[in-house]
């Protein structure tokens, strides 16, 4: 299939506009005249079929009112047959067309939302809720894509369909036309206000269903809960009460649905009739044909019948167009420029750091780091010690540039940081997380993420091996083809580390972020890891972010940290002279090892 | 991933009448609902029938014979019918909507009540997502089976039959016309409509997997901008939505050429009925209202068509979908009340293991074998040990979550299969690692304890355990919503309440399983000096790493491999020099590290 690069590449955020429709217009851009062609035949579609009516006036007062021998009786058969061909061959072609244009562009919307996501802050990502962003690229996507593919549709074939058809009556009889039409008004009130009202009984009724969900979930996944309590019948009389409202707020619903199609029946029913009186006397009087009638009882319906669902279709277009806004809304948010940077090396870095009085601040004024400084030659280990929200994370945050040092300066290998592409500073370091993140593929597939070449299964394997987790892999039955999550196993927080140590590994960065938590962890695979991580470590820059001072007796250099500050820092034989936080934390060291004596001994 | 993400398949099943009838016994308590709403779809269907007929009689009877009194005649009737019509289709939404509301409900209800009195054994073979999925999307599609798609057969059978007779009436020799393409008609249709579903069924699978696709790079964003994996992860997605594309414009364009297929072949038979009856109009054989009514007949026969074709299609997903949800309500509990079950009105006394051996699945080796132990009453049990050693196997036994294959549990001098399970479960209080609350305030989760308890106690509960401080620093105190499954509160908090929730209900035997895992030092030693006296007067169960738990014990049972490696108090055990000796200098270490070091922060003035 040949494509243009505006149905590939349109760069959404540029179709924002004040006006949504104005908005959406841009948005169709590449599709415009399919969406025209989709219109269009529709057009014919009905004009075929006011034809079809045409044709019976013909033929009725021709053979049956005069009495006499026109076209011959075979043509009009096939003028029949001819005339249903094009009215079914438009309206494919139509469906066709809209098709291809709402399906193009989600598929469009979808790839670029998709990606924008992808490239939004962690700032974004931090003050958004998942669900919320979910919701928004899937369902309101729908909507959107609905809204093409239906709705806007449909009120151009209720429009056509009555332009067409008044206009033929008009032409058949004036009068005749313009009585038909007295009751639209209306029938059209009617729906709008009804529909309206379905819409909002339809709402409070997804709502709660929600609310039984909920419970039903709650239920499930609480199940020991409920009977360590044996709180069976509670738990029946909660549901049932969620089970019940659910049912009222279903017959409201249906009451709705039950009194609008009778109602607009009888109203559409009084106009219809009012019609076939009036033009059956004009009939009798001779001021129409036989065939006239007949073909005004035809074309009448599809005046009036159609206008009782641009109701419908009118209240679900503004939700279509609610949903319009919600996607724009994650649209206007500016993308992370990936490769934006005036220096990038032809090789790999060499991993030195020099951080000179930076800070940084989420909010304006609120220090979450000030007065940086320290220097890290290539290969060092840099240990971070504090407590939680002392600054270390947010400190690591900014080497691969998730977020932006609000003044000061880092170099890295003599090189301002922020000159650096953050893909090319990325492709440079490797973080392994407290909580690692698996996605649902294969262990293999999660080995290999972001690695970005093809690998041989020798080097996966040596990887895992590496990484203290080639063993655990092969006792599952399908080795490393075992999928990772709901589907297939669920790995602990040990294994989950050590496959991201291995993607580490295979990634081979220069620089490298560990985030040393193995609280959660037996002791056997502690020992695992800190050898995997020993591994790893070797000739990288490497920053530690350490709950225990073990693991950062070794280290080149220690920072710790308070409140966004460097408090104290220096290699470990030196800190432990020197009053302060680390010499304490030592301290208990040696304070354990004796209470654990006279513990043991007092037993 | 999130949990709460399944991604579910969907199923066709081959006719199958002992399901078909199943399926339509659901409505046999509301029998007058479905004759109503048969009956008035029928109505509803007859007058369409009718209607074109009085505008036959309109052209013939009126305008042709010039007959004004005839003509206004006709019409009075004709606005009768509507209004009969327009009542009959008021009741029929209504009859066949509210029964459709009222199915789903018993449905569900019947899924629920059941689902309450499985054992856990079902529960750990099947995941929340897929009973979820039978107890709200298949009682949908059941439901809907018996009630829309019974208006819909009705319809449609009672549309062609009444047309036939006006038809006949008007003229039977074109009729054989029209009749002779019906079958041809039902079977494009139904081949059509089994495409469609087909199609769409593929259209929702894909989207299954876009939503998923979104959910990982949503969740997993900070993974993916560190691995800097943006472009592969578009093209990887790029696939996907091309081939949404595809499915969906399949879709799309299958059953947008249903419609045209149809009403070419109705065309065919209007061109045949124009053709012979413009031969017949010259030898009198046929009316211009006739040829009228002809082609209006033949223009609306496939809309009934169509929708009997689409019932028959969705009947086998329907079908498929009952099957699983009878298959959710025919599962027999494991483990249920033997008959003369007693409740003895308490469970105090002395628990004994006897030669115990247990084994989750049949071709599994045990989890524990031939373990014996009595506990006496008021005792205080501690049970350490690695991950898998059984330690969470003799809790589950005990509360009886499960049952020994092999030897007695005797609790107060009874076998406890002898007593009901409400018996026992009701008297023993269980705090487990991972503590579950429920959407709703502080004080709704904590009367889950104890239905009947006061404001007073709650309050007194809280502050046995050393709850109340972090309660009272939010906002609304006890009236503070928990979120969903207690997701506004941290796992230390949730750990707190659920203990509290425990306390509360008064056991008679007590359990902990790491209960505390996830609350600070301090806290742990505020819970253990307020739990003190329900330790002393209750026989109780801890799992614990804790230290300071332990210790207290009366015994402590360091369990391996499902046996009892080895037993005795504290002090005998670390002079034994043992695995007990290991752990403990181990835990030690680790626990005062965690105390002392000053970045720690207690988990419970978090959040």
């Amino acid at each position: 299939m040949i494509r243009t690069s505006v149905i590939d590449n349109l760069d959404i955020q540029t179709t924002i506009s004040k006006n949504r429709f104005a908005g959406i217009w841009k948005m169709m851009q590449g599709f415009r005249l399919r969406y025209l062609g989709a219109v269009t035949s529709l057009g014919v579609s009905a004009a075929a079929k006011t034809y079809t009516y045409l044709l019976l006036r013909y033929f009725v007062d021709t053979y049956f009112v005069a009495q006499e021998a026109g076209i011959g009786l075979p043509y009009i058969a096939l003028g029949f047959v001819g005339l249903a061909l094009i009215e079914g061959g438009f309206a494919f072609l139509s469906t066709v067309l809209a098709n291809q244009t709402a399906e193009g562009i989600t598929r469009r919307l979808r790839n670029y939302l998709y990606d924008h996501i992808q490239h939004l802050t962690f700032t974004y990502h931090s003050n958004t809720k998942t669900g919320e962003l979910i919701e928004r690229s899937t369902s309101d996507v729908d909507a959107l894509r609905r809204f093409f593919s239906d709705q806007a549709i449909s009120i151009g074939r209720i429009l056509l369909l009555f332009v067409i058809n008044f206009i033929t009556l008009l032409n058949l009889n004036a009068k005749l036309a313009l009585i038909s039409i007295i009751v639209i008004p209306f029938v059209l009130a009617v729906s709008i206000y009804l529909f309206k009202k379905v819409t909002k009984a339809y709402e409070s009724y997804q709502e709660q269903e929600a609310v039984l969900s909920t419970t039903l979930q709650e239920n499930l996944s609480g199940v020991r809960v409920v009977k360590a309590f044996s709180r069976q019948f509670y738990e029946i009389e909660k549901f049932e009460k969620d089970n019940w409202e659910k049912f009222v707020r279903g017959k409201k619903l249906l009451l709705m649905h039950s009194l609008f199609w009778p109602l607009s029946d009888i109203l559409c029913g009084i106009q219809i009739l009012a019609g076939y009186l009036i033009g059956a006397i004009m009939a009798i009087n001779g001021e129409i044909s036989v065939g006239t009638y007949i073909a005004y009882t035809g074309l009448v319906v599809y005046i009036i019948y159609p206008l009782r669902n641009l109701g419908r279709v009118i209240v679900q277009t503004s939700t279509g167009l609610v949903s319009y806004g919600r996607v724009m809304d994650i649209i206007k948010e500016d993308r992370e420029p990936l490769d934006l940077g005036d220096y990038q090396p032809d090789g790999s870095l060499k991993g030195k750091f020099e951080f000179q009085d930076v800070t940084f601040e989420y909010e304006p004024g609120d220090h979450t780091l000030e007065n940086i400084n320290f220097k890290v030659e290539p290969g060092q280990v840099i240990a971070l010690l504090g407590s939680t929200g002392s600054g270390k994370s947010t400190l690591i945050n900014l080497l691969p540039r998730f977020y932006e040092y609000t003044s000061g300066r880092i170099l890295l290998d003599g090189i301002e940081l922020n000159r650096y592409p953050r893909k090319y500073l990325r492709q440079q370091i490797g973080i392994v997380e407290q909580e690692p993140f698996l996605f649902s593929r294969t262990i293999r597939e999660n080995i290999t993420y972001g690695v970005g070449r093809d690998v041989e299964d020798k080097e996966v394997e040596q990887a895992a091996r590496a990484a203290a987790i080639h063993d655990v892999i092969l006792k599952f039955q399908d080795g490393y083809q075992t999928l990772v999550g709901e589907r297939g196993v669920t790995l602990s927080g040990g294994q989950k580390q050590r496959v991201t140590i291995a993607r580490t590994i295979l990634k081979n960065p220069r620089i490298l972020i560990l985030d040393d938590s193995t609280s959660s962890v037996d002791t056997e695979t502690e020992v695992e890891i800190r050898e995997a991580l020993q591994n790893l470590m070797k000739d990288r820059t490497t920053f530690i972010i350490a709950h225990r001072i073990q693991s950062v007796a070794n280290a080149d250099l220690i920072l710790v940290m308070d409140k966004g500050r460097i408090i104290q820092s220096g290699v470990h034989a030196d800190l432990i002279q020197k009053e302060g936080v680390y010499k304490q934390i030592f301290n208990i060291q040696t304070r354990i090892e004796d209470e654990l004596e006279k513990e043991l001994a007092s037993a | 991933m999130p949990d709460s993400y399944f991604e579910e398949e969907e199923f066709e099943s081959k006719f199958n009448g002992k399901v078909f009838s199943r399926i339509v016994q659901l409505t046999a308590p509301h029998k007058k609902w479905v004759i109503g709403f048969m009956i008035t779809i029928a109505v509803v269907a007859g007058i369409d029938a009718i209607t074109t007929y009085l505008s036959k009689l309109i052209i013939d009877n009126g305008i042709i014979a010039g007959n004004k009194q005839a003509l206004i005649n006709i019409l009075i009737m004709y606005a009768t019918v509507i209004l009969v019509q327009s009542g009959s289709v008021f009741l029929f939404i209504y009859l066949a909507g509210i029964l459709g509301e009222r199915i789903r409900y018993d449905l569900r209800k019947k899924m629920f009540n059941h689902l309450q009195a499985l054992s856990l054994n079902y529960y750990s073979k099947t995941p929340v997502g897929w009973i979820m999925a039978r107890v709200t999307s298949d009682s949908e599609k059941v439901s809907d089976l018996v009630t829309w798609g019974f208006v819909d057969s009705m319809w449609g059978l009672m549309s062609i039959l009444t047309s036939m007779i006006f038809m006949f009436i008007i003229n039977w020799k074109l009729t054989l016309i029209v009749i002779a393409i019906l079958p041809i008609l039902l079977v494009i249709a139904i081949q059509f409509q089994r495409s469609i579903l087909a199609s769409y069924r593929e259209v929702r699978k894909t989207n299954s997997k876009i939503v998923g696709a979104y959910n990982e790079n949503i969740t997993g964003v900070r993974v993916i901008k560190a691995l800097g994996r943006e472009r592969e992860n578009l093209s990887e997605f790029s696939v996907l939505s091309n081939k949404m594309y595809h499915s969906a414009f399949r879709a799309a364009w299958v059953s947008a050429l249903f419609l045209p297929t149809v009403q070419f072949i109705s065309a065919l038979a209007v061109a045949a009925v124009v053709w012979f009856g413009g031969n017949q109009a010259q030898i009198g054989g046929m009316s211009a209202g006739g040829i009228q009514a002809f082609v209006a007949y033949i223009t609306f026969m496939m809309w009934p068509i169509q929708d009997i074709a689409r019932v028959f299609a969705e009947m086998q997903q329907a079908i498929a979908s009952a099957e699983r949800m009878f298959s959710l309500i025919d599962s027999q509990p494991q483990i249920t009340d033997r008959p003369h079950a007693i409740d003895p009105g308490t469970i105090k006394g002395d628990i004994i293991f006897d030669h115990v051996t247990f084994r989750y699945e049949e071709d599994e080796k045990p989890v524990l074998s031939d373990f014996s132990l009595h506990v006496k009453r008021g005792e205080t049990i501690a049970l350490v040990g690695p991950t898998g050693g059984g330690k969470s196997t003799i809790v589950n036994l005990l509360c009886r979550f499960y049952e020994p294959q092999t030897g007695r549990i005797y609790i107060g001098g009874r076998d406890y299969t002898n007593l009901s399970l409400q018996a026992i479960q009701s008297r023993i209080g269980v705090v487990l690692q991972t503590p579950h609350l429920f959407s709703g305030t502080i004080t709704e989760n904590l009367r889950y304890g104890r239905l009947d308890a006061t404001d007073d106690e709650i309050v007194e509960a809280t502050k046995t355990i050393g709850a109340y401080d972090f309660i009272m620093r939010f906002e609304k105190g006890f009236e503070t919503q928990v979120g969903e499954g207690g997701n506004l509160l941290s796992v230390g908090q949730k750990q707190l309440l659920s203990l509290a929730r425990a306390v509360l209900a008064q056991p008679e035997v007590f359990v902990m399983d790491e209960a505390t895992s996830s609350v600070d030092t301090l806290t742990e030693a505020l819970i253990q000096k307020g739990m003190q006296h329900l330790l002393d007067t209750t026989t109780s169960f801890v799992i614990a790493h804790r230290l300071s738990t332990i210790k207290k014990a009366n015994r402590i049972l360091v369990i391996e491999d499902g046996r009892i490696a080895e037993m005795g108090t504290h002090g005998e055990l670390l002079r034994l020099q043992g695995k007990y000796h290991q752990l403990y200098t181990r835990q030690f270490r680790s626990q005062l590290e965690a105390a002392y070091n000053p970045f720690n922060q207690p988990v419970t003035a978090q959040e």
